[in-house]
C-alpha cells in the first residue's frame, strides 16, 4: 500500500509538470488559435534562467524563482509580439511550422549561451526527503505538487470569477464579437502568451528539481502536448487532468516494469511511450479528448 | 451624433459594396436602415464598429464621425470605449458561457466598476427572463432569449448609441414585437440612440423615428417613418400592401420583383 501511494505521489509530481505545460498549450491555443510547439523550450529556458540566477550569480533560490517567472512571461510576450501577432488567423500549418522553427532556434540559442552540459539547480528542497508513516517522498516532489495545486486553484478562480478571465474565455470562443464588446483582443492574446510563458518557466524549474538542467529537458513539451490533447485541447480542467493521468501512468510503468526483460526487450522502456499509448487509447474512444467539446478544431 | 458621409466600401479589394452612402443618427433617436439581402446594411454597421479589417472591407472614400470624432481607423475596442456598441447579426452570444458571464463581458469597457451592479439590475428589469436564467449556459437559451441577451449585453457598457443588426432574424412575430417594444422603451427611458438595421420593414418602422432605404449599396430613399409608411413604393415592396391597404398576394410581389430585376 505504501508503495502504491509513493508511486501515485511521484506520478502526481511529474503529472503537475505536464499539467502546467499542457495548461500553457491550451491557453494559447484557445485564445489565439496557435498550437505552440515551443512550449517545452520555454520550460527549458525558464529552468536555465533560474539556474543562471541561483547557481551562477549565487542569488538565493527564492529570489531566482520569481525572476525566472517574470522573465518567462517576458519571453512569451516577446515571442508573441515579434512573430505570432501577424500570424493570428493564418492557416494552422504555417503557425505550427513557425513555432517548430522557433523551438529549434530557442534550443540552439540556449546551447550557445549555456552550453550543452548537464547542470544542477540547487534548491532548498534538493535531495531532501520527508517520511510520513513510512511513505518516503522527496521534498521537491511535494513542493511541485503543492505549488501546482495552488496555481490550478488560482487559475480556476481567475477564469470563472474575474472580469479579465471571463473575457479571455469569451475571446477564445468568438474573437470578433469580443472586439465588439470593447475587449482589446491583442492585449488578451498577449496575456495568454504571458501566462503560457509563466507556467512553462514554472514547469521547467520543477523539472530541474527532479533531475537536471539541460537542453534535452525541452522534450517534456511533446509529452505535455499529448496530455493536453488527451484532456481535450479546449479545456483547462482537461489539461490538468490529462497531465496527471500521463504522470501517474508513467510512474506505474516505470516502477512495475523496470528491470524486467523479455528477449532483449526492456519493459522499463515502456515508460517513455506510456504517455502516447494512453493518449491514443483515449482518443480512440473520445476523439475530442476527455473534456473536449465535440466541435473542436482538428489539428 | 453619428454621421456617415459618402461612405464607399470595397470588399476583397474588388467588389464595391457601398457606393457612397450618407446617413445620420441624431442623439437619442431610433433610425432604421432598411433593405433586402446583400443591399449593404451589415457592411455599413460593420464599418462603423471597426471590425472591417478581419472581413477584408476597405474604406475607399468618405468618413464615419461619432460625437465629433472621426472613427474611420479606430479599433473595435476603441469605438466601444467612446460609447458606440454593436449587437451583431445572428446574436453572436458566447454560447459556452453563462448568461451572467455574457453580461459581465458586455460590461468590459465600463471604467467605473461600481456601475456594474446597477447596470446588471437595469438589464434584468428590461429582460426579467435573463435573471431567471442567469446561471444557465447561454447556448441553451431560445432564439428570442438569445437576442434579448445580446441586447442586454450591449446595454451593460452604458453606450450612447447601439447598432442592432437584424434583431428580428429568425424569430417568431410575437417575439419580434416583444423585443421591438423593449428596444423602444430602452430608447425612451435611457435616451440611448439606436441604429436599427432590418429587413423587417413593418416592425422597424413601427418604432423608428426616421428611416433610410438602402438598395445595392446606395441610399434610395429617406424620410421620417410616417412619410416612409405612406410612400407608394415602400408600401408595395417593403410593407407588402396595395394602394388600398389590403395585403397583396405574394404572387404579385414576386412577379414584380422578377420584372424589376430584368429592368434594372
Amino acid at each position: 500500500m505504501e508503495k502504491i501511494i509513493e508511486i501515485v505521489l511521484s506520478g502526481l509530481s511529474m503529472g503537475s509538470i505536464y499539467s502546467l505545460l499542457a495548461l500553457g498549450f491550451v491557453l494559447i491555443f484557445k485564445s489565439t488559435g496557435v498550437l505552440n510547439f515551443a512550449q517545452g523550450e520555454f520550460a527549458m529556458v525558464g529552468a536555465f534562467i533560474c539556474y543562471t540566477f541561483a547557481s551562477l550569480m549565487k542569488l538565493p533560490y527564492l529570489v531566482a524563482f520569481p525572476i525566472a517567472i517574470v522573465l518567462g512571461a517576458v519571453l512569451g510576450v516577446v515571442i508573441y509580439a515579434l512573430f505570432l501577432r501577424r500570424m493570428i488567423g493564418e492557416s494552422i500549418f504555417s503557425t505550427i511550422m513557425l513555432t517548430v522553427g522557433l523551438a529549434s532556434i530557442l534550443t540552439s540559442t540556449a546551447g550557445l549561451i549555456w552550453g550543452h552540459d548537464v547542470y544542477l539547480l540547487a534548491s532548498p528542497f534538493t535531495n531532501k526527503v520527508v517520511s510520513i508513516r513510512g511513505i518516503i517522498l522527496s521534498q521537491g516532489a511535494l513542493y511541485t505538487i503543492l505549488v501546482s495545486l495552488i496555481l490550478f486553484i488560482v487559475f480556476l478562480r481567475f477564469f470563472n470569477h474575474s472580469l479579465l478571465g471571463i473575457s479571455m474565455k469569451g475571446t477564445a470562443e468568438d474573437t470578433d464579437t469580443a472586439g465588439l464588446m470593447g475587449i482589446n483582443v491583442r492585449m488578451i492574446h498577449m496575456i495568454a502568451w504571458a501566462i503560457g510563458g509563466i507556467v512553462a518557466a514554472l514547469a521547467g524549474m520543477f523539472l530541474a528539481e527532479q533531475s537536471f538542467v539541460r537542453l534535452e529537458m525541452s522534450h517534456v513539451g511533446i509529452k505535455a502536448m499529448a496530455a493536453a490533447i488527451l484532456g481535450g485541447m479546449d479545456s483547462i480542467a482537461g489539461a490538468v487532468l490529462g497531465g496527471v493521468i500521463v504522470g501517474i501512468v508513467e510512474s506505474f510503468a516505470s516502477s512495475y516494469l523496470s528491470g524486467l526483460e523479455f528477449a532483449n526487450f526492456h519493459t522499463g522502456d515502456i515508460k517513455e511511450v506510456a504517455a502516447f499509448a494512453v493518449m491514443i487509447l483515449v482518443l480512440m474512444i473520445r476523439p475530442q479528448g476527455i473534456f473536449g467539446k465535440e466541435k473542436v478544431e482538428r489539428v | 451624433m453619428l454621421t456617415v458621409t459618402n461612405l464607399e466600401i470595397t470588399y476583397n479589394d474588388i467588389i464595391l459594396a457601398l457606393k457612397g452612402i450618407s446617413l445620420r443618427v441624431p442623439k437619442g433617436r431610433i433610425v432604421a436602415l432598411l433593405g433586402a439581402n446583400g443591399a449593404g446594411k451589415s457592411t455599413t454597421i460593420r464599418t462603423i464598429s471597426g471590425i472591417r479589417k478581419t472581413l477584408d472591407l476597405k474604406i475607399e472614400d468618405g468618413q464615419v464621425e461619432f460625437d465629433g470624432q472621426v472613427i474611420n481607423d479606430l479599433e473595435p475596442h476603441e469605438i466601444v470605449a467612446i460609447g458606440l456598441m454593436q449587437v451583431p447579426e445572428g446574436r453572436r452570444i458566447f454560447a459556452e458561457l453563462t448568461v451572467e458571464e455574457n453580461l459581465i463581458i458586455g460590461s468590459y469597457s465600463l471604467s467605473d466598476r461600481r456601475k456594474f451592479v446597477q447596470n446588471l439590475e437595469r438589464a434584468f428589469t428590461y429582460f426579467p427572463i435573463l435573471k431567471a436564467r442567469r446561471d444557465q449556459m447561454a447556448g441553451y437559451l431560445s432564439g428570442g432569449e438569445q437576442q434579448m441577451l445580446a441586447i442586454a449585453r450591449a446595454l451593460m457598457a452604458d453606450p450612447k448609441l447601439v447598432m442592432l443588426d437584424e434583431p428580428s432574424l429568425g424569430l417568431a412575430p410575437l417575439v419580434v414585437q416583444e423585443i421591438f417594444e423593449i428596444i423602444s422603451r430602452i430608447n425612451q427611458d435611457e435616451g440611448v440612440g439606436i441604429l436599427l438595421v432590418e429587413q423587417n420593414a413593418t416592425a422597424a418602422l413601427s418604432i423608428a423615428h426616421h428611416g433610410y432605404i438602402i438598395e445595392t449599396g446606395r441610399i434610395m430613399l429617406e424620410g421620417t417613418s410616417e412619410a416612409l409608411k405612406e410612400n407608394r413604393d415602400i408600401r408595395e415592396f417593403y410593407l407588402g400592401l396595395t394602394e388600398v391597404g389590403a395585403k397583396k398576394s405574394f404572387r404579385d410581389v414576386k412577379h414584380y420583383k422578377r420584372r424589376k430585376r430584368w429592368l434594372s
